[in-house]
């Protein structure tokens, strides 16, 4: 079963292939951009939804952010009148319902659709398979359907927002964790139903994703590649992959119990019948902790690529590196309940989640100083994607230690579900993994499309990004210490400062996505040609030896790694 | 006590275990506030030392095997000083003292709380927000005293210096019980009975706020609780139990009345 | 392989595929229909934009187009590795890619004992008031009559034992070139895997206890229907094998296919013994016996 069948097939399949032969580099739009089996386009449709996702997700936030900008409830009412139609009383209360539907719609938006699409299914898709000197995925057409699966998903998951929720309210209001009772008869409505049947179909996605990937990388790198000479962005993808395959159907066995709770008169979360809400939570967060670091090791290995470029050096400590992540991954199993510390659990239980937590602390300082030895002796230049990834190094390490804090169950009792766990977790994503998004969109930009961005526009997003999302998450750890709960649309007189605060910089950050939007046209608009690879010397992987944009099918004849 | 204008650290503490809960945070901040400001030294020294400008050629260094073994132990030095008061303030919260002096049921409702004092003299009653309408009926006009979202009908009424014993459920979806002055927070679990434990150890009105999503009015159902003295609790609890209002009036009498302006800032 | 010209490896380059995006809207339908479905089924309005969409038939518009695509789908891998494509390493891949599918299945399951032992470990903790009411503190809760997991249950153990050691005989067939032997053992595969089937779908009808109501049902019929599901599945592979294997598609070398089924099929296997000394035996120790 040699590959001496080429020619053969060639006229059995002409039939059925539009696109074949001569023109088999300018298939039709629809064939193109709906029917792919290539990972560059899939990838760019990919990025396109999560931008498209952020924007929606981003714009949620910020609305949030309008209704808190002073206490009181301010344009929740209103709008849900518009939207709903409520009038007088019960548009106040349809408010409060809505304010908990945005929130949950922003988490599960920003976390689903915005930043998995975009580090996994965008940038891993278009640059592991050149990355590692292949031509395409493993599986070209599953590939197609991981991306088309989360737009159906997306699509539920928007619908459940106009579907009945609880009495008198639509949407789901449950938070992104969806705990029972409140999502089960807590939320009468078919809102919950939708939302949970989008998760499943976006994990299905997630699960052939990460099946492509694993194989992908453990049996397509170019001849002499050991995984011990792959770049550091495959591992950590193939990091991931695993995560996402172990931990994803977790969290739709729980969800599916949660579907037979509300539709098939089950007992697993209910304790009139023996059931136990709090399973649920187990559940959901052996799913949900290795989850965060689903959405934070793709950003580490890009991040790993941009310092070595830009510092012109190779990776300092590239096996520490790699290990590390492995060990991020391994230990992120056996910590999920220190988000559990307030529900009952025991002593000792507590002791176990409070020290497994703490040890995730040391190959994550591993990461963050092998990154500074990368740059240490180096020759730095700071363009745009070097901007972002030192930006990023230094949030990281705040999100990272309040982290630390929150592990201690002693102190977290003091915290949780508090702003300063908001804050925790949006220094980590909103100015961790969001950072390294926009890094790797810069640093990725010239060699995807071809051209240059401005300079000067990139450098502008990141300082009024910079700004921006600081203005929003620092001051929400005044909040939280000073007892702000999250998940309230209205707060004490008391808090009205820093939320104004934060509200002020939700509308830069906002203003920072504009000029994001204002540099990719300007580019489009001035093709500066970017050439193969506009990095130079540091810039060492595979991808930077192909022209910009790579030909549709790259390495047909594999490169070899010495 | 009740949160003030743009406060940054945790509620002054009332209790025992609240002052640890304070100590421990300064504590951790000794060790992760220098952490990032090394990062952040670390960042900029080698932005101005390795610029392109300042440093044309790069160095081949990427492995130095001493430095990698002190930043991985350093961290763990780090985290085992960390740990070690961390799991002395985790067992002086969660082990509760044998002799409790009082035990109370506290259940989470949609949305509002309602409290049921065991043992002795039985007691029940629901506490709900108060309503800005409603604030002179219960006497209840000074804001500053009874904040918006704050302040409730009827306060859970405590023993100052007494071991409080509180069991915690949830009558329809889950809602955590909260105290951040006292350095309490447990849910409120449908079908699971938790158990939580503080000793006031000053007088006063305390605030918290129901800490788990629980619906529309999650933001609307704090818990309010005054710490009186001995003989206040027990003249309230005999009067509550024929009349809850008129005992209740005639505490706030007896508290509020020499200071009513006081209250708050009399527990920071 | 349309861009033959120049290509110096021996992966398959796809071509460009209709089923992917036509299965997602499959999938959509069927999301929406399932909600329809599950409203109607609880005679609960599914109200969006002022529209009622509770009812039983979008479901099945849904399936069937999924189903459809599916099928086209396979049907396609199978005529690529007629034409050639399955070459070595393509083949290591759908290897890879059928021990990843496994892998998650299996933590799939994890969360169906997950729960099972979250209730039948801990019956009657003193925190869980309301469970240790319900169940009596022990497991099985109190009123629970079990099935006797030593009638039709170890009957159903020993004929998946059996369908194992049937299609590793069919397996040991092929690779031998011995493809009468391929087709006995495979036609008895399935028809073990179709008595299965009958006989869990009989011990469900005659099950002392309901789906409903009781975490005692939840847990066994959520764990063991997962499994049944998978039977089921497991069967259709295999009956697809056998077709495959009577059109003679099945070489010593090249039987990925089979293979796959083959593995699911022990998988499907292994995991029943679970169940059947998790949840069966140790689960049900010391309640009274269903007669029925
Ligand atoms: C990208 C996502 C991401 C990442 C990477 C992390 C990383 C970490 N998280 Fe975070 N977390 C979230 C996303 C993330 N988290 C989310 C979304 C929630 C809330 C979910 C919800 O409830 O909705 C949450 C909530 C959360 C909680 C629960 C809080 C609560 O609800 O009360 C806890 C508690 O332990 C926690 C801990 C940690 C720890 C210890 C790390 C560690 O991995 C951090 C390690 C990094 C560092 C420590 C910095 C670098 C290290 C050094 C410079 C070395 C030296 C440092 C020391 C010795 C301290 N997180
Ligand atoms: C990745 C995750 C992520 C991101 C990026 C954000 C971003 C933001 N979040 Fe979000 N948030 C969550 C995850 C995230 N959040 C989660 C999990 C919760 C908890 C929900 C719950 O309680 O259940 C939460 C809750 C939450 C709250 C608390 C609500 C409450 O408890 O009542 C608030 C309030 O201020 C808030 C605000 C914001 C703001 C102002 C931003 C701003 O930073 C937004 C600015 C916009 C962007 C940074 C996006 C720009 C990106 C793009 C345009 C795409 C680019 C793509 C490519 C280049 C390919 N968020
Ligand atoms: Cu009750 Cu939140
Ligand atoms: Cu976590």
């Amino acid at each position: 079963m040699a590959s001496n069948h080429d020619h053969a097939h060639d006229h059995a399949h002409g039939h059925d292939d539009h696109a074949g032969h001569d023109h088999h580099h300018a298939p039709g739009f629809f064939t193109r951009w709906f029917l792919s089996t290539n990972h560059k386009d899939i990838g760019t449709l990919y990025l396109i939804f999560a931008i498209m996702a952020g924007v929606v997700g981003g714009a949620l936030s910020v609305v949030m952010r309008m209704e808190l900008q002073e206490p009181g409830i301010q344009i929740f009412h209103g709008l849900a009148s518009m939207v709903y139609g409520f009038e007088g009383d019960a548009a106040i209360d349809g408010g409060k319902q809505m304010y908990n539907v945005f929130t949950t719609a922003h988490a599960l938006i920003m976390i689903f659709f915005m930043v998995m699409p975009a580090l996994i299914g965008g940038f891993a898709n278009w640059m592991i398979p050149i990355m590692i000197g292949a031509p395409d995925m493993a599986f070209p057409r599953m590939n197609n359907i991981s991306f088309w699966l989360i737009v159906p998903a997306f699509l539920l998951l928007i619908l459940s927002m106009f579907a009945q929720g609880p009495a008198g309210g639509y949407g789901v209001g449950g938070g992104w964790t969806m705990y029972p009772p409140l999502a089960t008869s807590g939320t009468p409505g078919p809102a919950v139903d939708l939302a949970i049947l989008a998760l499943h179909v976006a994990g299905a996605s997630s699960i052939l994703g990460a099946i492509n990937f694993i194989t992908t990388i453990m049996n397509m790198r170019a001849p002499g590649m050991t995984l011990h000479k792959m770049p550091l962005f495959a591992w950590s993808v193939l990091i991931t992959a695993f995560l996402l395959l172990l931990s994803l159907p977790v969290l739709a066995g729980g969800i599916t119990m949660l579907l037979t709770d509300r539709n098939f008169g089950t007992s697993f979360f209910a304790p009139e019948n023996g059931g136990d809400p709090i399973l649920f939570q187990h559940l959901f967060w052996f799913f949900g902790h290795p989850e965060v670091y689903i959405l934070i090791l793709p950003g580490f290995g890009i991040i790993s690529h941009i310092i070595s470029t830009f510092s012109r050096k190779p990776v300092f400590g590239y096996l520490g590196m790699a290990y590390a992540m492995v060990a991020i991954g391994a230990v992120g199993f056996i910590v999920w309940a220190h988000h559990m510390y307030t529900v009952g659990l025991s002593l000792n239980t507590q002791r176990y989640f409070l020290f497994a937590t703490m040890v995730i602390a040391v190959p994550t300082g591993v990461k963050i100083f092998s990154w500074i030895a990368t740059m240490w002796g180096g020759s730095i230049s700071f363009r745009t994607p070097m901007i972002w990834a030192i930006g990023f190094i230094f949030l990281f390490t705040v999100g990272g230690v309040t982290g630390v804090q929150l592990a201690n169950a002693g102190l977290d009792r003091a915290v949780h579900d508090t702003y300063y766990v908001v804050a925790h977790f949006h220094y980590v994503l909103s100015l961790g993994a969001v950072f390294a998004i926009f890094a790797a969109w810069y640093y990725w930009f010239p060699k995807m499309t071809g051209y240059m961005y401005n300079e000067t526009l990139g450098n502008l997003h990141f300082f009024i990004m910079f700004v921006g999302v600081n203005m929003v998450f620092f001051p929400q750890h005044f909040l939280g210490l000073a007892g702000m709960p999250r998940r309230y649309i209205d707060y004490p007189d008391a808090f009205a400062g820093w939320n104004y605060v934060s509200s002020i910089g939700s509308y830069v950050s906002a203003a920072g996505v504009v000029v994001f939007f204002i540099c990719i046209i300007e580019a489009f608009m001035k093709k500066r040609v970017a050439g193969d690879n506009p990095w130079g010397a540091g810039a060492d992987t595979l991808e930077w030896q192909l022209s910009s944009p790579p030909p549709t099918h790259q390495w047909e004849q594999l490169p070899r790694i010495k | 006590a009740q949160p003030t204008p743009w406060q940054t650290d945790l509620q002054p503490a009332a209790s025992g275990i609240m002052h640890e809960i304070r100590w421990f945070e300064e504590y951790t901040l000794w060790f992760i506030v220098p952490i990032t400001l090394l990062v952040l030294a670390l960042l900029v020294i080698v932005a101005l030392r390795f610029r392109a400008g300042a440093n044309p050629v790069p160095s081949k260094t990427s492995h130095n095997t001493l430095i990698e073994i002190i930043w991985t132990l350093g961290p763990v030095v780090v985290l085992f000083l960390i740990a070690i008061p961390s799991f002395q303030l985790l067992s002086n919260e969660l082990i509760i003292p044998k002799d409790t002096d009082l035990t109370i049921k506290a259940t989470g409702n949609q949305w509002y709380w309602s409290y049921e004092y065991q043992g002795g003299k039985e007691l029940a009653f629901d506490s709900l927000m108060l309503k800005d309408a409603d604030r002179s009926k219960f006497g209840k006009d000074d804001k500053a005293a009874y904040p918006r979202l704050l302040a409730v009908d009827n306060e859970l009424v405590v023993p100052v210096n007494k071991t409080v014993r509180v069991l915690v459920t949830g009558a329809d979806v889950i809602h955590a019980f909260a105290m951040p002055a006292f350095g309490v927070k447990i849910d409120a679990v449908p079908g699971r009975m938790n158990e939580t434990w503080f000793k006031a150890d000053k007088e006063g009105l305390y605030y918290g706020q129901c800490s788990e999503l629980c619906g529309k009015d999650h933001a609307f159902m704090p818990v309010a609780i005054r710490v009186v003295t001995e003989e206040q609790y027990k003249t309230w609890l005999t009067a509550a139990a024929g009349n809850l209002g008129a005992a209740n009036k005639a505490l706030m009498a007896a508290t509020d009345g020499k200071k009513t302006v006081d209250v708050a800032s009399s527990a920071n | 392989m349309a861009d033959g010209h120049n290509r110096q490896h021996d992966y398959h380059i796809i071509d460009p595929s209709p089923w992917p995006f036509l299965a997602s809207i499959g999938a959509f339908i069927m999301a929406i229909g399932g909600v329809s479905y599950m409203r109607y089924l609880s005679a609960q309005p599914f109200e969006l934009f002022g529209v009622n969409l509770a009812n039983p038939w979008v479901f099945f518009i849904g399936l069937v187009l999924v189903l459809y695509t599916m099928f086209a789908w396979w049907a396609d891998t199978i005529k690529e590795a007629h034409e050639g494509h399955h070459t070595r390493v393509v083949s290591l891949h759908l290897r890879y890619g059928m021990i990843m599918f496994i892998a998650s299945e299996v933590m799939f399951f994890v969360a169906w004992f997950w729960a099972f032992f979250d209730a039948s470990l801990f019956p009657g903790e003193a925190i869980q008031a309301a469970r240790t009411a319900f169940t009596g503190g022990h497991w099985p809760p109190k009123g629970i009559e079990v099935l006797d997991p030593w009638h039709l249950p170890i009957y159903n153990t020993v004929i998946l034992l059996l369908s194992g050691t049937t299609v590793t005989w069919a397996h040991h067939a092929l690779l031998h070139g011995d493809r009468k032997g391929l087709i006995n053992g495979l036609t008895l595969t399935v028809l073990l895997g179709l008595l299965f089937t009958f006989v869990q779908g009989y011990e469900y009808a005659h099950a002392p206890f309901a789906f409903k109501n009781s975490i005692y049902g939840a847990t066994f019929f959520m764990a063991t229907g997962f499994h049944g599901f998978h039977v089921i599945v497991g069967t259709i592979f295999l009956l697809v094998c056998l077709v495959r294997a009577l059109k003679g598609d099945f070489t010593p070398k090249q039987h990925f296919g089979f293979e796959a089924a083959a593995w699911y099929w022990h998988f499907v296997d292994v995991v029943w013994l679970f169940l059947f000394f998790a949840i069966y035996i140790w689960g049900g120790w010391g309640a009274p016996l269903a007669h029925g």
